[in-house]
């Protein structure tokens, strides 16, 4: 039995089910999904770049995702994720193919989870998920918040 | 028995308030209303947590207001924002307006409003349709609250996500397991300091209402 399969499976239902009884603001209530991954492993750093990093090589080492890359822009609000080749692509695929827009990555939740457990951040927001099944590479762009400060420091990330 | 159509489409989100307390009388109405709401298999699931503490009050709008801004700030840098709003033509009003909306201040009138009510819901004794009862109860608040010359506001932005719903519940020292209580909105209540000018418009029965089956429009002569 191909176990991931089976697990992805498992996911494309609940998320199905959660984004019909919850709509949009499904994408809201799925923040923890991923995380104990994450936080089972001791990852260290004392900036944004260094965490962000330390949570990439625990993710790739693991084989969850074969490929992945980071950018902070958008006046540091920003964090951008791409990820080449990630366990849960099919799970993504076959929701698109069922009609609902993905929108949980727990890639991207596992590295906001740290910015807030190892470096205080006061909130992050993934703001989009975006896949592409013949490439197999999936980008996130999130919101990230060092402190309440940051709240409000809009960009245009169109032309980042 | 009395219509009450007009208190239905009376009714505004007032987010703006004197600083006058709310005469508790009015307060016990406004729970005597949430609680007549109709309820699945009668479980009556819901509890509400009467908050005037300004401290308590402050927590509980800056959570909000950090809640919607990050959420908005990020829409804004997608050019969500800009799209929602880009039927106000005046730049500077939309400019204003979409501000407003991106810090979060839209969400932060708890820490003006002189009486906030908590809205949570048990999951333990006998539930099956929580959030479903929360808002039929929440909407009852609503209504009691305008018929009685109040303004009140419905606000889910602190209980958005699954963080700031545990924040909310720490707050409020409601235990904070996700197999205990659901959080779902808060409601500011006080008296109308503003007098919305532009009721936002309603979609038309039109556009909303099938007759008989999904798709058909025209409506049957019953005879």
């Amino acid at each position: 039995m191909d176990e991931i399969e089976y697990c992805n499976d498992i996911m494309v239902r609940l998320e199905e089910l959660l984004f019909h009884e919850l709509s949009g603001c499904a994408a809201w209530k799925v923040e923890l999904i991923g995380v104990d991954f994450i936080q089972s492993k001791d990852i260290k750093g004392n900036t944004p770049p260094g965490v962000i990093q330390n949570c990439i090589q625990e993710i790739t080492t693991a084989g969850l995702v074969k490929e992945m890359t980071y950018s902070i822009g958008g006046r540091g609000v920003k964090l951008e994720l791409i990820m080449r080749d990630c366990l849960h692509l099919p799970k993504e695929v076959k929701l698109k193919k069922d009609g609902v827009k993905p929108y949980i990555c727990p890639i991207t939740n596992m590295i906001l989870d740290q910015l807030i457990e190892k470096l205080n951040f006061e909130t992050t927001f993934v703001a989009e998920v975006s896949i592409d099944e013949k490439s197999r590479e999936c980008k996130t762009r999130s919101a990230i918040y060092e402190d309440e400060a940051k709240i409000g420091l809009v960009s245009d990330w169109s032309e980042e | 028995m009395g219509d009450i159509i007009d208190i239905i489409t009376t009714r505004k989100s007032i987010r703006r308030y004197k600083p006058d307390p709310v005469p508790d009388e009015m307060i016990d109405k406004i729970l005597e209303a949430a609680r007549w709401a109709p309820t699945g298999e009668n479980y009556q699931p819901w509890r509400f947590i009467v908050i005037r503490d300004p401290e308590t009050r402050n927590k509980i709008g800056r959570l909000a207001k950090i809640g919607s801004g990050s959420r908005m700030t990020a829409w804004y840098c997608l050019g969500e924002m800009q799209e929602r709003f880009e039927k106000i033509k005046d730049p500077v009003k939309k400019a204003e307006v979409l501000r407003f909306m991106y810090s979060g201040e839209v969400s932060e009138f708890a820490k003006h409003a002189p009486l906030v009510i908590a809205v949570i819901g048990s999951l333990k004794e006998g539930s099956v349709d929580v959030p479903y009862d929360l808002s039929a109860a929440i909407e009852n608040m609503l209504l009691e609250a305008h018929s009685l010359g109040l303004g009140a506001c419905w606000v889910h932005g602190p209980a958005a996500t699954t963080r700031d719903a545990k924040k909310f519940k720490e707050i409020l020292k409601i235990p904070t397991g996700m197999g205990e209580y659901k959080v779902i909105a808060y409601v500011a209540i006080g008296w109308p300091k503003e007098q919305r000018k532009h009721p936002r418009p309603k979609k038309s029965l039109e556009d909303l209402v099938f007759w008989e089956e999904y798709g058909r429009k025209e409506r049957p002569n019953y005879g």
